[in-house]
């Protein structure tokens, strides 16, 4: 069960986090702010590694005490984080990249509503509730 | 990365720490031989002990020849402390151990020289166990020649002998080499001596590394690291497995002081056959250690050049990926010869290698320190590798080794991971570990907590979190996390607050709740304000640039936002106040009229830029701008010395204080002077609310201002005060003109004068030196000069008017009006012919058709009391006659250095006069007078006010007159003289001149009638004027004097009216008559006659004289012509039959050519009759 | 049948633009709105219709990309030819423009032609735009049906 989401944007600003803890939400932040160090450092193109991978998904980015941090970065540059608590063995990759598509659907769906600026923070009630519903694996 | 069995290879150690990290190593520290410097004394000062650490600290690479020939390579490394503990793990790791020793000390006597020689001594009883040899530099005082050295060799040394003025000795059990140098000459054979140390222990080492290479690998006894000794015990120390470890664990050794001694191509043989024999054994430290010494050689064969990169420097906001080595060097220079070289790990191996090491460390608790330093190194290749995800997970693993580490170690080591991760880019993560450290300084397990570090490495941290120092950069840059900027912001508050550096604590709250503010929730916003206010109350924020020790700049934070400004006005200047330019003579432009080409009006950059006020403002005068502001937090906000920012000219702003109420916006107004004259530019105001002064700019303000508003100031004008002597208005009409500072109303009778006095004061400092004043209103321009009049020389005399000083003149006021009734019903114009009552009724030639026009019928009758007709009673019920003029007394002024600059300024007076009427003449008739010079002018004067009014209407006749009534006046005027009717007898077309004649004629009796009139009850007096009487042609005959100069003798006597005639029925009567023509030209076709009539005083006039009187003699004589001067005689007689009173009617006519449309019994031609008319009494 | 709604919808939208800018000078038409509103759908339709599809390698994939599957999506077809100089200009050619396919081929619309690649201009311009590919699109119609479009890319 994830813990923690977050969908950042192409100038890494953050578009949308939610966490299950609320209270953990700042520490969550930390985390996931280091992160983009690693999510950029793969996408940047003069890595030879990274280009072989077309794969949108990108893998597990750190392995923290409590917990895993994934990452997926679509076409559009925009960055999808998802943090995994270490205690739950039970999530494999798969179901991760699961997740991560079901995020880009709705997130494409929230694109597509026209009264969403692009660039903006995402405050739909709706997109969170589906949100949190992907990540505690409720759907 | 870390293995997951880790802890079991070892039992948990009870025993103290035995090493501490080194943070600092490098990979090719491998291959050095490590040497401490160390400083001892006081005496010596730190800077210059780091002057000459770091010269010698140069020298470390030295090559140097074996006894085989072969160049080595010999790397140093140069530490300044060092753990005796490390050299514990000298057996694991050679590098590890102390070789070498220097210490330089300063003395100034001999006590002095002995403590220092101590001092090296008993640091050589410290490191004994590893330490092969040591040099002491001694400094002694100034003036000491260099001591010779003594050149002995091995490793104890006599004591030197010294030359020199003073003599010093080592103490006698100073068994070191002693280098004496004074500290400021050069010394330069320093490098030589360092060199020739090292030699020495590159002698030493290379001589154990042989002796160890001898030795039979089957027997050797058991390499241990610190930690394992204890577990060996009860190990059968024959068996093959460990005697397989003791190979193994021996060659390692061997691999590395070969690596020391500058083997490498050995090294790494050695390693790698290590590692094989360990991996059968499944000694994981060791194999690990093996690795590590393979990856290290790898690494020094391909990366000779790599740096410790001591010197970097790390600048708080480096742009994102800088810190990576540019691409260009990505590939470092891996010469082709050494791929020959055997055993050398392929640049990818070397971190797979490398990462295996670490695995195996991790299984052991106790070899936390060299898991730790093996990150690090690793960390560090993979920069170098250019390979920053690598790196990062080297470093990542760094976290997660458990050490007991105390709190300084562990800040260290938080700061060289932030360095390391710096170096590769993760900025973020670096900020990151840059915080950790910074709250390790000041963790309850610090037992000496150090706020001001704190706040430094928070400080530093701010970059990683794009938090930039200049909230107006901070709002054009890149975004960073709004709620971890926040709470970092607050962190590095409280650290700013605890290291007492309450300047720069408030400066950051500041910063946090200008940058923070929309992101912030309401809540929060109201907290982080109380707090601002609370931090202020240490000290105040105030908008200049704040220099730490560090060379950091923090940058002035100014609250714009509170309060919040939605509107900024200029206001222009009261409208009396307003500076106009005086109008300039058009310059001539040449021969052009007309031209395209504009010169010198360049408009087209007018509007782009900054827009300039289209008004002015002047010097020396307050200037007001209207302010609206906003108070967004709920509790009331106290906003003080809220002042104009300006630049340009000089300008003094009047601070303002006001306390807003929550979420209420308040207007206020921010008044200044302009000291000068010129553009002034104002860029916004500064405020001083919660404890800080910030300096508010439009430009940064959110609600879109421009980025400031210019205005021209105009140099000084005076002001001009002014005061009427007349009371002011009720109200202000149509007129518009705003400069009206004051008013003036009053109320004239038709013809009555006043005065109004205008005062003006000067209450400023310049002298009013141009003053104009003019009248406007909507009236015809000739009538309005006559109802104001303005003595402008009285007003030039004014001039200068002083600072102070008072002056005043008159305007004459004049109720000028028609006097002449034009909306009576009664029309003078058909040639009204009445009777007045008070002279003798005169018989109209035109007979009594005449009377049918009239309406209003006179009878004879005394003046003063006669009844009026119906045609003036609605005369006097007409309404309209009171009227009302308004009209503004303008005055421009100027003075001073503005009427330099051609300004002016200008005030306007509000007149509003109320013309009441007072007399109007409704009628008028000429009759002829008595004498030949004059003749009677009779007029109907109408009383039209209630009052009773006295009507002086010639100089010694007065006539009293009741409100609203009328009376008839008869004034004796003079006859139009024919000097001033000359022209028009030329003329032979007689209708056009009489337009032109009874204009002069018109004019001639206004001129002479002037009808005075006081009003008893009111004392009000004035003088009404026949302006625009209008005479028939038969006035004009009476009006005009007559060309023709009667002489009339009776029986040879002149004729004289006062005279009555008599004479008895029977009587023959002579009547002699002459006329002189008094004209310059002549006339032509002169009839004249003699008629006798009767009068019978009920209006009718009895021709027929022809039973009572006889005329011998012709009555009519024709004259063809009279020429000028000439006279014209005509006698006759007559015999009056029958007693009576008989009148003689003597005229003289001319036809007139243009008869024809004349009605029959009219003569059109001129008549001119002798009068007045003779009456005879017949007895 | 969504062919035909998207057909006269984008009609509709062109009258309704062109009928707003109607007061104005009527010289040139003021198609930027319309671009607009391209730009804006090709914006978000992109974080869609990529959503299956590997990361780009390059700009030249991006391009790829465009003409073949994004072409497909919403125009039914793909672009025809596909022009580039290696140096950020390229070229979509499309010999059959679906929005201009319902007027009469030849020169006789040229002049109304403006109107009806607007939009996709628009959306083009969009959709490179959040691939983070900035740049100007222009379109050029010689003899309808067939269009060319020509995108030029701004490297900072």
């Amino acid at each position: 069960m994830a813990v923690c989401a977050a969908i950042v944007g192409k100038d890494n600003s953050p578009k949308f986090f939610c966490c299950v803890n609320p209270d953990e939400e700042l520490a969550f932040q930390f985390k996931v702010l280091s992160s983009l160090d690693i999510i950029e450092e793969k996408l940047n193109p003069t890595n030879k590694s990274a280009s072989d991978n077309r794969e949108l998904y990108l893998g597990q980015l750190y392995s923290l005490e409590t917990c895993k941090i994934y990452g997926y970065v679509t076409n559009t540059k925009i960055k999808f984080i998802i943090v995994v608590d270490s205690t739950n063995m039970a999530l494999r990759d798969n179901e991760i990249r699961s997740m991560f598509r079901r995020m880009h659907s709705e997130y494409a769906d929230m694109v597509s509503n026209p009264f969403y600026i692009p660039g903006e923070a995402i405050t739909s009630k709706m997109f969170d509730a589906n949100i949190k519903s992907i990540i505690t694996g409720t759907v | 990365m870390r293995s997951s069995i880790s802890y079991i290879l070892s039992t948990s150690s009870a025993e103290p720490n035995m090493s501490h990290p080194d943070y600092d190593q490098i990979s090719h520290d491998h291959a050095a031989l490590l040497i401490l410097v160390k400083h001892i004394g006081s005496q010596l000062k730190p800077k210059v002990f780091t002057k000459f650490f770091e010269r010698i600290a140069k020298l470390n690479e030295v090559k140097i020849t074996d006894s085989a020939g072969q160049v080595r390579n010999i790397l140093i490394r140069y530490i300044r402390e060092h753990p005796v503990e490390n050299n514990d793990w000298g057996d694991f790791q050679t590098h590890r151990r102390l070789i070498g020793l220097i210490s330089i000390g300063k003395y100034d006597s001999q006590v002095e020289l002995n403590e220092v020689c101590r001092v090296h001594e008993s640091l050589k009883v410290k490191y004994n166990a590893t330490l092969y040899d040591s040099r002491s530099i001694l400094f002694g005082p100034a003036k000491e020649a260099e001591s010779p050295i003594d050149r002995s060799s091995g490793s104890e040394e006599s004591e030197i002998k010294e030359a020199g003025i003073e003599k010093y000795t080592t103490p006698s059990n100073f068994k070191t080499r002693a280098l004496f140098y004074d500290e400021v000459s050069p010394c330069e054979d320093l490098e030589n001596q360092i060199t020739e140390f090292i030699n020495s222990l590159f002698w030493v080492l290379e001589s154990k590394r042989l002796e160890r290479s001898r030795e039979k690998l089957e027997r050797v006894s058991l390499l241990y690291a610190p930690f394992e000794k204890k577990d060996f015990v009860g190990l059968d120390m024959e068996s093959r497995q460990n005697k397989k470890r003791c190979t193994g664990r021996m060659t390692k050794h061997l691999g590395d002081l070969c690596l020391q001694a500058g083997l490498i191509t050995d090294s790494l043989q050695y390693y790698s056959n290590a590692a094989e024999v360990l991996k059968g054994v499944n000694d994981w430290l060791w194999l690990g250690a093996a690795y590590e010494g393979l990856s290290a050689a790898s690494a020094l064969v391909l990366y000779p050049n790599m740096q410790r990169n001591e010197s970097f420097q790390r600048i708080g906001s480096l742009p994102e990926g800088s810190p990576k080595k540019p691409i260009a060097e990505i590939q470092p220079t891996a010469a082709p010869v050494k791929k020959n070289i055997l055993n050398l790990l392929p640049p990818d191996d070397i971190s797979k290698r490398y990462r295996e090491a670490i695995i195996h460390y991790s299984k052991y608790q106790n070899a936390g320190i060299v898991e730790t330093e093996a990150s690090f190194k690793a960390a560090r290749i993979s920069v170098e590798q250019n390979h920053a995800l690598q790196a990062a997970s080297f470093l990542q693993n760094v976290v997660y080794i458990n050490l007991a580490l105390s709190e300084q170690e562990k800040i260290q080591r938080f700061e060289t991971l932030a360095h390391l991760y710096t170096q590769i880019g993760f900025n973020r993560k670096a900020a990151f570990c840059l915080r950790l450290a910074a709250t390790r300084y000041v963790s309850p397990q610090n037992p000496s907590p150090n706020w001001n570090k704190c706040y430094s490495l928070m400080l530093q941290s701010l970059s990683g979190h794009k938090l930039i120092l200049d909230p107006v950069e901070m709002l054009q840059a890149d975004q960073g996390w709004p709620a971890l900027q926040i709470q970092i912001l607050q962190d590095l508050i409280v650290a700013a607050k605890r290291a007492s550096f309450s300047a720069l604590a408030t400066r950051h709250m500041t910063f946090l709740l200008q940058t923070m503010w929309p992101h912030l929730s309401a809540v929060e916003q109201k907290e982080l304000a109380i707090q601002l206010q609370s931090l202020s109350v240490q000290c105040e924020g105030s908008p200049v640039p704040l220099v730490l020790e560090t060379g950091i700049v923090v940058p002035p934070a100014n609250l714009t936002d509170i309060p919040i400004c939605i509107g900024f006005v200029l206001k222009d200047l009261k409208p009396f106040l307003r500076p106009r330019l005086i109008e300039q003579e058009k310059e001539d432009m040449g021969p052009f009229l007309f031209t395209p080409i504009h010169f010198g009006s360049l408009d087209r950059n007018k509007n782009k830029g900054d827009p300039k006020m289209d008004f002015l403002w002047v010097e020396n005068e307050a200037c007001e701008i209207s302010v609206k502001l906003l108070n967004p937090l709920p509790f009331e906000l106290k906003v003080s010395d809220m002042r104009l920012l300006t630049s340009g000219i000089v300008f003094e702003s009047v601070p303002e204080t006001l306390t807003l109420a929550p979420e209420m916006a308040t207007s206020l107004s921010l008044t200044g002077w302009a000291r000068e004259s010129g553009e002034l530019e104002i860029a916004g105001y500064s405020t001083h609310a919660l404890g800080v002064k910030s300096n508010c700019r439009l430009k940064y303000m959110t609600n879109n201002f421009p980025p400031h508003f210019k205005i021209d100031v105009i140099p000084s004008l005076p002001v001009l005060q002014v005061a009427t002597s007349l009371p002011p208005s009720a109200s202000f009409s149509n007129f518009h003109d705003d400069s009206i500072v004051t008013s003036a109303s009053l109320s004239l009778y038709h013809g009555e004068s006043a005065i109004c006095t205008i005062t003006l004061t000067n209450p400023s400092q310049i002298p009013i030196e141009m003053l104009e004043v003019t009248i406007n209103g909507a009236l015809d321009p000739s009538l309005q000069s006559e109802i104001f009049h303005i003595d402008q020389e009285a007003i030039s005399s004014m001039l200068p008017l002083l600072p102070e000083q008072t002056a005043s003149f008159p305007v004459k006021l004049f109720g000028a009006a028609n006097f002449l009734a034009p909306n009576c019903a009664v029309s003078p114009s058909t040639g009204q012919e009445f009777n007045s009552g008070m002279f003798n009724s005169l018989s109209t030639i035109q007979g009594t058709s005449s009377f049918s026009r009239i309406n209003s019928s006179f009878r004879s009758s005394n003046s003063g009391q006669s009844s009026l007709a119906a045609g003036l009673t609605s005369l006097f019920q007409q309404p309209t006659f009171c009227s009302s003029v308004e009209a503004q007394l303008k005055i421009r002024y100027s003075g001073g250095p503005g009427l330099q600059a051609l300004h002016c300024r200008t005030s306007t007076v509000f007149f509003m006069l109320e013309l009441l009427p007072s007399l109007h003449v409704t009628n008028w008739d000429v009759l002829p007078a008595e004498t030949s010079s004059q003749f009677y002018l009779v007029l109907d004067v109408a009383n039209l006010t209630t009052q009773e009014m006295e009507l002086e209407y010639t100089k010694s006749k007065h006539m009293l007159i009741e409100g609203q009534e009328s009376c008839r006046v008869p004034i004796p005027v003079n006859r139009c003289p024919l000097s001033k009717l000359s022209d028009y007898y030329e003329e032979p077309d007689q209708s056009k001149n009489i337009a032109a004649i009874s204009k002069i004629c018109s004019e001639h009796i206004s001129e002479l009638v002037k009808l005075k009139w006081l009003l008893n009850p009111t004392d009000s007096e004035g003088v009404a004027c026949l302006k625009g009487i209008t005479l028939n042609s038969r006035m004009l005959n009476i009006v005009r004097m007559s060309p023709l100069q009667w002489d009339i003798k009776i029986n040879g006597d002149t004729f004289s009216s006062q005279e009555d005639l008599s004479c008895e029925a029977g009587d023959c009567m002579e009547l002699q008559m002459s006329i002189a023509n008094s004209l310059e030209t002549s006339l032509k076709e002169l009839t004249l006659s003699v008629q006798f009539y009767q009068d019978y005083n009920n209006g009718t006039l009895n021709y027929r004289m022809d039973t009572r009187l006889a005329i011998s003699g012709a009555s009519k004589k024709i004259l063809s012509s009279l020429e000028p001067k000439d006279t014209a005689n005509h006698r006759c007689n007559v015999v009056f039959f029958t007693p009576g009173l008989y009148k003689l009617d003597i005229q003289c006519y001319t036809p007139d050519a243009n008869s024809a449309s004349a009605a029959p019994l009219l003569n059109t031609g001129h008549v001119w009759r002798f009068t007045p008319a003779i009456s005879i009494q017949v007895k | 049948m969504e062919d035909t709604l998207l057909d006269l919808l984008h009609s509709e939208i062109i009258n309704y633009t062109l009928q707003n800018g109607d007061e104005k000078d009527k010289k040139e038409e003021d198609l930027s709105g319309l671009e607009y509103i391209g730009f804006s759908t090709g914006y978000r339709i992109i974080e869609r219709l990529t959503k299956e599809m590997p990361r780009f390698k390059d700009e030249l994939d991006t391009m790829k990309f465009i003409c073949t599957d994004f072409w497909l999506a919403v125009y039914k077809k793909q672009i025809d030819n596909l022009r580039t100089n290696h140096q950020g200009v390229y070229v979509l050619q499309d010999n059959a423009f679906r929005f201009l396919s319902r007027l009469s081929s030849g020169k006789q619309y040229l002049e109304a032609a403006p109107r009806y690649v607007a939009f996709t201009c628009g959306v083009i311009r969009g959709s490179l735009a959040n691939l983070s590919i900035q740049c100007l699109v222009t379109a050029e119609v010689q003899s309808l049906p067939s269009c060319k479009f020509h995108i030029q890319v701004q490297r900072m």
